[in-house]
């Protein structure tokens, strides 16, 4: 972990004092335990700063479109499996051009899920996370304990199936294995398990607590619609208020405009404030792309998007 | 989106597709129908609506 | 009134006591996280807990707050009947809320209450029905930098009493006649018990390891601040999201709709936040706000430097740490202000 760290900050100084990219986009360390942030160096001392970790959880990808135009130029960024499939969406849907991007391909080492973390501690404050091999070492005020990582990583890190970068300018480490062994179909659309009857509660009974951030929709690299639909005001198609209409309104719409684009990088969970398990909505949905149409977003630059094309064979059974 | 909505616990057969050609008048008389009696036989619908009216 | 003492076994009397004429209220674990609840068993009641992961805020200025109802009546001369909210029916208590949260309702106050033309009906009914019971922090997180903040973690600003958890028993400092009302019954303490809270709170804010310069801050202009280099990196890698807003205490910004639904409809006050474009969207198409910087520069500028300008030194911020925590891209407030103060 610590020697691709290094190589990032070797690589990003040297990019940087060459002239071959303005900016290399990384993480740095957090000023608050296990939340590592998205950093933006300019220059070789700030690439001194750049880091790698299991709590790089935002998807930086995010930053290669939410940028004013003509800001920056040539850009590096560090990518590991879903954030370089979250490059190629966006390579694929033009919002980027390839050539404009130097991706620093690092293998991802599955991100903790500081929930979990925290849920070991319940209402206690944990004061220091650091990593020593395969475990965390978690401290607080009156306690120190030793956590696997591997028992608390992010859902979506467990059953990725592309650790490593699908597309890459430079390797900031060996590749590794391209998954964890976990099976995607059998953990996504959760609710699929529930009757009919008993869905609307599940669904409702998850999103109670949500307080209308947006923080789902704004970590999200799918998400760069110059207006969002719950921000149009001419009609409003999604009432403001925290009526649970309104609420589900947002919810539904917000995964079903990632059909076939989601990465399932797991930033949107990892940006919610309230602890929505937001996933349940997407993983149903790209399951049933994968169904449909044979198809995971971002794999391949070369293959088309199923729902930007028409095909005489598309399934139809949902039209009488 | 059909499937997403049955997902979240919207009953089937609330939420239809056809595809009818205008020159398919028949077509169209039949899937009214079958809308209607469809959506009637579910009743009123018991999610995604937002009543604002006090509450007496 | 002099302080009290309540030996923490009889709390359930104490709490059904006050149930009599209060609906009360505490942090209690609600999914694992410390949240407010109402209180219906007094031993779910935490102590040792640092904050609730949402600020009470929504006690006064709940996320949607219905303003008032109308309905087109053709044979009215108006041609309209609108009918006003009714006020908040029952008396409420908030108990163990911490210091900084009660110290944000009373920076609050200096906004929606100002005189009689700004005067914030809504706001006001539910803070003059509801008795703030705060609980000394003996405990303060890393994330904590209250007393950078005109605050501590035994501030009694805006509280109307304040318990210091002294283990077995809870020392009641009534502060207004509201806390007398709450700690009106109770033995006196003992000058023991008085000094082992003095103790426990020099203790904490001796534990508060963050701190935030303030000093140039307050000496800059407004204008030296807002054109201040340093804003072209804080914005980098926000995702101009609300998280910030929504668990702030002091956070207050709303948006009026009116919803109809065919002749009848309600005004509604939902939160709204400076983090979003359209929250400044002029009808003109022109947004003074329209650029990612302009939006996060106003967050802090707001809170560190026209609330202080404006409100006699006031700060738009307790430094209780939410945002710190909660933050998904961990843009630190505490990071910002030195940034401003440097």
């Amino acid at each position: 972990m610590e020697a691709v760290a290094q190589k990032i900050r070797e690589t990003a100084a040297k990019l940087l004092s060459e002239g071959k990219v303005d900016c290399v986009i990384g993480y740095a360390q957090g000023t608050v335990p296990m939340r590592d942030y998205p950093y933006f160096a300019y220059t070789p001392e700030e690439a001194q700063n750049l880091t790698w970790s299991p709590f790089c959880c935002n998807n930086l990808a995010n930053f290669l479109i939410r940028r004013p135009k003509g800001e920056i130029g040539k850009v590096a960024i560090v990518a590991q499996g879903c954030v370089s499939r979250s490059i190629v969406g966006l390579i694929k849907e033009n919002q980027i051009a390839r050539e404009d991007v130097y991706i620093l391909g690092v293998p991802s080492p599955g991100m903790v899920d500081r929930r979990k973390v925290q849920d070991r501690f319940p209402l206690k404050t944990i004061t220091e996370v650091t990593v020593d091999g395969e475990d965390l070492v978690v401290k607080g005020k009156d306690f120190e304990e030793r956590i696997p990582q591997k028992e608390v990583r992010r859902d979506n890190c467990y059953t990725c199936v592309q650790r490593n970068p699908v597309i890459v300018d430079e390797m900031m480490g060996e590749e590794g294995p391209s998954d964890w062994g976990g099976n995607i179909d059998a953990v996504a659309a959760p609710w699929e398990k529930l009757e009919p009857g008993e869905r609307w509660e599940a669904f409702i009974d998850e999103v109670d607590s949500c307080i209308r951030c947006y923080a789902c929709r704004d970590a999200c690299p799918l998400c760069y619609c110059h207006v969002c639909f719950v921000d149009e005001a001419m009609p409003q198609w999604c009432g403001k208020t925290q009526d649970e209409a309104d609420v589900a309104t947002f919810h539904i719409l917000r995964a079903f405009h990632c059909a076939g684009r989601c990465t399932d990088c797991g930033a949107c969970e990892s940006a919610c404030p309230q602890g929505i398990k937001v996933r349940r909505f997407t993983s149903k949905i790209e399951k049933d792309i994968r169904e449909l149409y044979d198809y995971s977003p971002g794999m391949d630059l070369e293959a088309t998007p199923p729902l930007s094309v028409y095909r005489p064979n598309d399934p139809q059974e949902f039209i009488k | 989106m059909k499937s997403l909505l049955e997902y979240v616990g919207i009953e089937p057969g609330r939420l239809h597709f056809s595809w009818i050609s205008s020159a398919e008048a028949t077509k169209f008389q039949e899937t009214v129908v079958e809308v209607t009696e469809s959506v009637k036989a579910l009743g009123p619908a018991k999610h995604m609506i937002k009543d604002i009216r006090k509450v007496a | 009134m002099a302080d009290k003492i309540l030996a923490k076994d009889k709390l359930g009397d104490f709490l059904g006591k006050l149930q009599a004429d209060y609906e009360v209220y505490a942090p209690q674990e609600v999914e694992g996280k410390p949240q407010w609840a109402p209180v219906e068993e007094s031993d779910k009641v935490l102590w040792d807990f640092s904050n609730t992961h949402t600020s009470p805020k929504d006690f006064f200025f709940p996320q949607t707050e219905i303003m008032m109802r109308f309905k087109n009546v053709q044979d009215h001369e108006n041609g309209m009947v609108m009918e006003a909210e009714p006020p908040l029916a029952n008396k409420r208590l908030l108990f163990n809320i911490r210091p900084c949260d009660a110290k944000a309702f009373q920076v609050l106050d200096l906004i929606f209450v100002q005189d009689e033309m700004t005067n914030d009906l809504f706001w006001k009914d539910k803070r003059d029905k509801t008795t703030l019971v705060g609980l000394a922090c003996s405990d303060p997180c890393p994330s904590c930098f209250c007393t950078s903040m005109n605050c501590g973690p035994a501030s009694t600003t805006g509280l109307d009493a304040l318990v210091f958890d002294l283990g077995d028993k809870l020392l009641v400092r009534a502060l207004t006649e509201k806390g007398e009302a709450v700690a009106e019954g109770l033995d006196d303490a003992a000058e023991a018990d008085q000094a082992a809270a003095e103790e426990q709170t020099k203790a904490a804010e001796a534990q508060i390891s963050s701190s935030v310069g303030m000093d140039k801050v307050n000496e800059r202009s407004v204008m030296e601040l807002y054109e201040a280099g340093m804003w072209d990196r804080v914005y980098e890698n926000c995702l101009n999201c609300g998280t910030c807003t929504y668990v702030c205490p002091t956070c207050h910004c709303f948006d009026i709709q009116d919803e109809t639904q065919g002749e009848s409809g309600r005004r509604v006050r939902n939160w709204d936040n400076c983090m979003s474009w359209l929250f400044t969207m002029h009808g003109t198409g022109h947004n003074p706000r329209g650029a990612k910087k302009d939006r996060v520069r106003q967050r802090f500028m707001h809170k560190f430097k026209y609330i202080p300008v404006k409100r006699d030194g006031e700060i738009g911020c307790v430094g209780c740490g939410r945002c710190v925590l909660l933050c998904p891209v961990n843009i630190d407030v505490r990071r910002v202000v030195n940034d401003m103060n440097a």
